[in-house]
């Protein structure tokens, strides 16, 4: 279908959009790659008088080295933030994530900001934003900044801390300068939106886990940090039969959904499976 | 597709039958629900729904096809169209209540009948969606029914004993499973943690059902529930679709 019509902008500063948001209020919808807005849009699952296009505005694009953290601009692409070395280097498990995202012409086109706005429990930024304890910068009417730790960022089921007046305009990602990591996601077809998917950053010295960080995707509203399986892992030896024994009980207390892909048991069996591969490969590459 | 939903409000049964006959109360509950107009036994209502990208404006019409006073029993057909015409839905919703210890039980059935590309999707999101909704729905009506003699002071604390019987909501987690990576997120029940009685939103709000799901199911009451369940159902499909499979 063709989306209802609508007025449109391409402001080149963050202030003018900002502004343009305040001006039109509900009526506006923010456009940032258009990889979810545009299937809504010709769905006419939402029709909204004004689009704000905030793909001109260069100041949210790229990837830079701030001291102990790395900052990801909101309107990187999931292509850039694949390849980026300084995220290679620093946040690798955000760039094996996003390199799981749908497709070549999607991640192209799709912005990591967007995605994670967007707030799609199935997405695969989430789970690596979350597991790197990122932190999310806000701007607000007037420029002002707030920064939301990404604990506090996801609020449920696309739904965010952001307000209706606010940009997400960085991803602040302290350094894993080290850490192994990977995203073991479990999709039937390519392409697909995560079933199940487990983000894990390990450090690993000598053979022994020292420290952890895991969280999942689409086990429940939002992505969610498995902080008691992080502590299970802490000081074990990187081994299958180890990282088994730590990880046995990583699906306590989500909530996965049910759905033709399918039940919530499965998931949470997928959760225990999927957690021990990650961790495993993110301990011993 | 039979969603069934039950709570528990602090008011004996006759006044929590009363409270449900005055459908534009109710209604307050409902951020971003409208009753347009009641005649009768018939109401029209309008309910929007938010959530994320999504953002729909649901007309409906409803009957009380049924309304037993004495068994303290209610049925409302109703039917709710997308303004823009992109779905139908279609809920017939039978709430009963009865005289518990401490309060009166409402049990809410809701029967949906989704036409259109929403009927070959899952309830998963529907479920999701409608537990929440009702956790907020309930709430404000535990606020309303249950602070009758609160003479409008503090807000009842009484926490609303808001249980989906789908079992769809959170289980605790397991307190003991010391070395359970219980998923820092993941384990509160969301009804519980509304406080009683929130401010009713005003009637023309968007029901945001991010935060304030629709509580399409405890709607049952009014008319305008039944929209939203309308809503609700094309909004679970659309979600699918969203993710494009």
């Amino acid at each position: 279908m063709i989306p209802a019509p609508f007025d449109y902008a391409a402001p080149a500063t963050v202030e003018e959009a900002l502004a343009l948001l305040a001006e039109h209020g509900d009526d506006a919808k923010i456009i940032a790659g258009g990889q979810s807005l545009l299937p809504v849009l010709r769905l006419r699952l939402n029709a909204p008088e004004f689009v704000i296009d905030l793909g001109r505005i260069d100041a949210l694009r790229g990837v830079r080295d701030d001291g102990d953290a790395i900052v990801i601009g909101a309107m990187t692409t999931h292509a850039t933030v694949a390849t980026d070395p300084l995220v290679a280097e620093h946040a690798a498990l955000v760039g094996k994530a996003v390199r799981t995202v749908a497709d070549a012409q999607v991640r192209n086109r799709g912005t990591f900001g967007g995605a994670l706005a967007h707030a799609d429990p199935a997405g695969d930024v989430g789970a690596p934003a979350l597991a790197l304890g990122a932190q999310f910068v806000i701007t607000g009417q007037g420029g002002s900044t707030r920064t939301v730790d990404a604990s506090d960022f996801f609020v449920d089921l696309f739904e965010t801390a952001i307000g209706e007046d606010e940009l997400l305009t960085e991803v602040r990602i302290p350094k894993h300068t080290g850490w192994g990591a990977h995203y073991e996601k479990f999709v039937r077809i390519a392409q697909q939106w995560s079933i199940v998917a487990v983000a894990a950053a390990v450090k690993a010295e000598g053979g022994t886990i020292s420290e952890a960080r895991v969280a999942l995707t689409n086990m429940g509203s939002t992505p969610l940090r498995a902080t008691a399986v992080e502590q299970a892992l802490q000081g074990q030896p990187a081994t299958e039969d180890a990282i088994r024994a730590a990880v046995g009980a990583v699906a306590d207390g989500t909530n996965p959904p049910t759905d033709l892909n399918g039940d919530a048991d499965y998931r949470k069996h997928l959760a225990e499976v999927l957690t021990r591969r990650a961790v495993l490969t993110a301990a011993t590459g | 597709m039979d969603l069934t939903h039950s709570f528990t409000v602090p008011a004996s049964v006759d006044e929590t039958w009363a409270a449900f006959q005055d459908i534009e109360s109710v209604a307050e509950c409902f951020p971003g629900a409208q009753v347009t107009s009641a005649d009768g036994d018939t109401f029209e209502g309008t309910v929007k729904v938010k959530l994320g990208p999504i953002a729909l404006v649901y007309k409906g019409t409803g009957t009380f096809t049924e309304r037993d006073e004495s068994a303290h029993k209610m049925v409302i057909d109703a039917k709710g169209k997308d303004k823009r015409g992109n779905g139908t839905a279609g809920a017939l919703v039978t709430a009963s209540m009865e005289s518990v210890d401490g309060g009166t039980k409402v049990e809410v059935v809701t029967d949906l009948a989704i036409t259109g590309k929403p009927a070959q999707f899952g309830r998963g999101v529907i479920q999701d969606v409608s537990d929440k909704l009702l956790g907020q729905f309930v709430d404000c009506l535990q606020g309303k029914v249950g602070a009758g003699g609160g003479d409008g002071g503090p807000e009842e604390t009484a926490a609303p004993a808001a249980e989906s019987a789908p079992g769809a909501s959170t289980p605790a987690p397991d307190a003991d499973a010391a070395a359970a990576p219980a998923p820092e997120q993941a384990a509160t029940p969301q009804p519980a943690a509304a406080p009683a009685a929130t401010a009713p939103k005003s009637g023309d709000d968007a029901l945001d059902l991010g935060a304030t799901v629709l509580p399409v199911m405890a709607r049952m009451y009014w008319k305008q529930a039944v929209a939203a369940l309308a809503g609700l159902a094309v909004l679970g499909a659309l979600i699918k679709r969203l993710r494009r499979h």
